[in-house]
């Protein structure tokens, strides 16, 4: 009998249907990894078997029963436990305390008794092999450490099914391969381990089972070979059958003469330090990195959102179209229509004595909309639309802005995560398009494959400084190294005993 | 309503949620007014005929709700702008305080021939740029400090009882009484009664007209200008508008300002329409009903306008039923009201789980 199993699950969000009728067992013992692209489905299913999304249709069942009712106090009390994407502690606790959290151990007198808290922390230690330094504050341990905590929390709480939203994500290789031992280990105690993931080396080289996923459907379940083919053959499923047009990239003219975008010195805090660049006109320019490097930061620095310590950016915000990384909350309000998103901040060039012109701005929003292959009627709602409809909308808006002459620079952070394939082809297309009628162009990503695709020149961001400037044909292993410069690949980090 | 749900398109089908809500707190307001009459040993049926005579039973009665409605109306008006910034005014009895007082000092010293298309709109004016002024601290504390507009509002409401009493003490008032001067003649907004006899006696007054139009032409404005409709979108994602370079504090601060005069404005039905001078006291109450009016109405013009017709009748309905029930039951009712369409509307639960840790002192991000 399976350790953790979803049966015949559906589950839509609005217009999107996420997850399609999709079954999945999860056995004791083994590494099991479901991979498949952004907005493949993969994480809702597997928040669907944690109790922590209700499905529409279909069952969790943990050894074999029912989970009911549908929560995640449930599931956890049936020792299925999920470590989220984005971690879930409390940065002022020490690990000791975020650990026992909820589930504070008794003294005599009703206070906490720390002390046997303690001692089965540190078994729990013991047994993923990893020590956690207890009494430090969260907010002072790195993020592979802080992982461990995550992990020994689920332990502590006899977690026997752990799952793990895309683990890796923030991770360098060194800490990904730590994590994999770990993994392993409580493989081999017995507890079955899922792993969400889209990086597929990691498939191929640690986990015994792989299943592929599609636009919310489950295409295949496979034992993982160690073979070098594997991870093209995995690659093949989770792409399909789709046809894809190769991008054209055309022929431009970076532009001789100044820079359009320039920053000198940026230094924002712990997260940015010291960064330049120039970006020419007709240039587009890939910044990479792990994530948290200060990629974040230097977008919310050239948008001009967030304040500066020293160095100096130009030109003037209103001259640079943004497409920011979060559509959700930066980059639309869900709940007006695509007319006003696709205007949002522009009012003012519709308004007369401070009324609005309907009848140009519903003529200028169609135009957008159309251009984003989105409806002719801009009075639907954001919400309604799916998450690739939505991302090509703001798209839309920061190349129109470039194409109407009131933006010279183009600025775009993740223009894809989450976007399926077809419109992904369509906003690199919008992206190089703007780079030919001249704009200076940055793509941050977090795909290499993206960056090489769009860019003339990456540049490699590590712990707040540019680490290389690379052709866009460099090697994944040399952009690698970059992303790792400057980062403390002593044991600290790497592989405790 | 204009931005967004009217022009939703592919949404849910069925009752909208918010119709649901305001429906529950009917439902809500139903069982405790049968409670309430029949712990009194009354029939609730009976109370409930006697409620209806005392108000649209007769075109008397129907006028006075009209009255008690228009303040109402206005202070809904004003509470539901400010709900669509995603700020809560709860300072609409401050503000529209301020505003009678303003109202009252500044029409007593008009000379007593002043004709009425002078007196009128400047004196309606007058009630609106008091109420903004009273709102302006909240507003400025809001957009400077990020300081939660509950918190502030819920203040300054008792820093303007304080005010109002302190002023008409200190040489506002007429020597020995807590009123202001009479206004001259021409600043009274004309009553009802004067085009139709039935309602003679009645203090209902054509302020009514103004409120109403209030009330239908905020749509229209959070469609067609520009400062609205930012304000509104503001209201959806301020993240958003802020990434986009909107002046989302600034907006912020306009909403509030826009609110307080809406809700001084009341003033032209109470001073203007009703008492021809200001007294201490006049209009109170308005300020906290609006609250309910705005819950119970929802964005819409139609409902802002029937639910202060509801809460009107109410008001008249306790006077006709006093001899049975106390007439604090209404009171009672409006409470209940309150709440249980407060506790159905996200966007109120919203704006009270904010209020304790913003106005702890970290400064909000994007406001």
């Amino acid at each position: 009998m399976p350790a953790l199993e979803v049966h015949e699950v559906d589950k839509r969000f609005g217009a999107v249907h996420a997850v399609k009728r999709a079954s999945l067992a999860f056995e004791r013992g083994r590494i099991h990894a479901v991979v498949g692209e952004n907005g493949a489905g993969k994480s809702t299913l597997l928040r669907i078997a944690a109790g922590l999304l209700v499905p529409d249709e279909g069952e969790t069942r943990v050894d074999g029963r029912k989970l009911a009712p549908h929560t995640p106090a449930e599931a956890l009390s049936r020792g299925v436990a999920m470590v989220q994407q984005h971690f879930a502690l409390v940065d002022v606790l020490t690990a000791l305390e975020n650990v026992v959290l909820g589930r504070e151990p008794r003294g005599k007198w009703g206070g906490l008794d720390l002390g046997a808290a303690r001692a089965k922390a540190e078994a729990v230690a013991r047994e993923i092999g990893a020590s956690i330094a207890w009494d430090a504050r969260v907010a002072t341990l790195g993020i592979g450490e802080r992982q461990r905590v995550e992990i020994a929390r689920a332990l502590y709480r006899d977690a026997r099914v752990v799952i793990l939203d895309e683990p890796t994500a923030v991770l360098t290789p060194g800490e990904a391969s730590s994590l994999y031992a770990t993994l392993r280990r409580l493989a081999d105690a017995g507890r079955a381990v899922v792993v969400v993931t889209h990086k597929l080396d990691e498939v191929r080289d640690f986990a015994d089972v792989a299943t592929v996923m599609r636009r919310g459907a489950i295409v295949e379940t496979r034992d993982v070979t160690r073979s070098g083919d594997e991870v093209r053959s995995l690659a093949r499923a989770i792409m399909g059958n789709e046809s894809v047009a190769p991008l054209e990239r055309g022929s431009r003219t970076i532009g001789g003469g100044e820079p359009v975008l320039v920053l000198r010195d940026v230094r924002m805090g712990r997260a940015v330090r010291g960064v330049s660049l120039e970006v020419r006109a007709g240039e587009i320019v890939g910044i990479a990195g792990v994530e948290g490097n200060g990629q974040r930061e230097i977008v919310r620095a050239i948008a001009q959102l967030d304040a500066i310590d020293s160095g100096s950016i130009s030109p003037a915000a209103d001259v640079i179209a943004i497409v920011h990384e979060d559509r959700h909350q930066e980059g639309l309000v869900l709940d007006a229509p695509i007319r006003d998103n696709v205007l949002l901040g522009e009012l003012a060039r519709f308004a007369r004595y401070g009324l609005l012109d309907a009848d140009a701005m519903d003529r200028e929003a169609r135009a957008r909309s159309a251009r984003a292959q989105g409806p002719d009627d801009v009075t639907i709602v954001a919400r309604t639309l799916s998450g690739g409809n939505q991302q090509k909308l703001v798209v839309a808006r920061a190349i129109a802005r470039v194409e109407e002459g009131h933006a010279r620079v183009l600025l775009v952070a993740h223009p894809t995560r989450g976007v399926d394939l077809a419109a992904s082809r369509a906003i690199h297309a919008e992206i190089l398009a703007a780079a030919g009628r001249g704009a200076a162009v940055v793509v941050v990503s977090a795909d290499l494959h993206e960056l090489r695709a769009l860019s003339d020149r990456i540049v490699v961001l590590a712990r707040g400084r540019v680490s290389a400037q690379l052709p866009p044909d460099a090697t994944d292993d040399v952009i690698g190294q970059a992303m790792l410069a400057g980062h403390d690949l002593s044991p600290r980090e790497e592989a405790r005993p | 309503m204009t931005l967004a749900a009217t022009d939703a398109k592919g949404v849910r089908p069925g009752i909208p949620p918010g119709l649901l809500a305001s429906l529950a707190g009917l439902a809500a307001a139903w069982i405790a007014f049968d409670l309430l009459v029949w712990s009194y040993g009354e029939s609730p049926r009976a109370l409930l005929s006697m409620l209806f005579a005392g108000t649209w039973g007769t075109p008397y009665g129907a006028a006075q709700v009209l009255y008690k409605a228009t303040p109402l109306l206005f202070t809904g008006v004003a509470i539901d702008l400010a709900l669509r910034a995603g700020l809560f005014n709860i300072g609409a009895e401050g503000q529209l305080a301020v505003a009678g007082l303003a109202v009252g000092a500044v029409g007593a010293s008009l000379p007593t021939g002043i004709p009425g298309v002078v007196a009128i709109p400047l004196l309606i004016a007058t009630g609106g740029l008091a109420g903004a002024a009273w709102a302006a601290p909240p507003a400025l504390l809001r957009a400077r400090l990020g300081v939660h507009e509950v918190i502030s509002t819920i203040m300054m409401n008792r820093i303007g009882e304080a005010f109002v009493a302190f002023a008409l003490a200190s040489g506002l008032a007429m020597k020995g009484t807590v009123r202001t001067g009479d206004l001259p003649p021409g600043a009274h907004v004309p009553r009802l009664d004067s085009v139709a006899s039935g309602l003679r006696g009645s203090a209902a007054s054509f302020a009514v007209i103004l409120a109403v139009a209030c009330a239908f032409a905020l749509p229209w404005g959070f469609a067609r200008v520009r400062v609205l409709r930012e304000i509104a979108l503001v209201g959806m994602n301020r993240v958003a508008c802020a990434a986009e370079h909107m002046p989302v504090a600034r907006r912020l601060a306009q909403a509030m300002l826009f609110s307080g005069a809406i809700a001084g404005l009341s003033t032209t039905a109470t001073v203007l329409g009703y008492k021809g001078h200001f007294e201490s006291g006049l209009g109170a109450g308005a300020g906290f009903g609006g609250i309910a009016v705005a819950m119970l109405g929802r964005g819409s013009a139609l409902g802002l306008v029937a639910s202060a017709l509801l809460f009107g009748t109410l008001e008249q309905g306790g006077l006709a039923i006093n001899a049975h029930v106390p007439m604090e039951a209404m009171q009672v009712l409006e409470g209940v009201i309150i709440v249980a369409v407060a506790l159905a509307d996200a966007r109120v639960r919203e704006s009270l789980a904010r209020a304790v840790p913003r106005s702890l002192g970290r400064k909000a991000r994007g406001a």
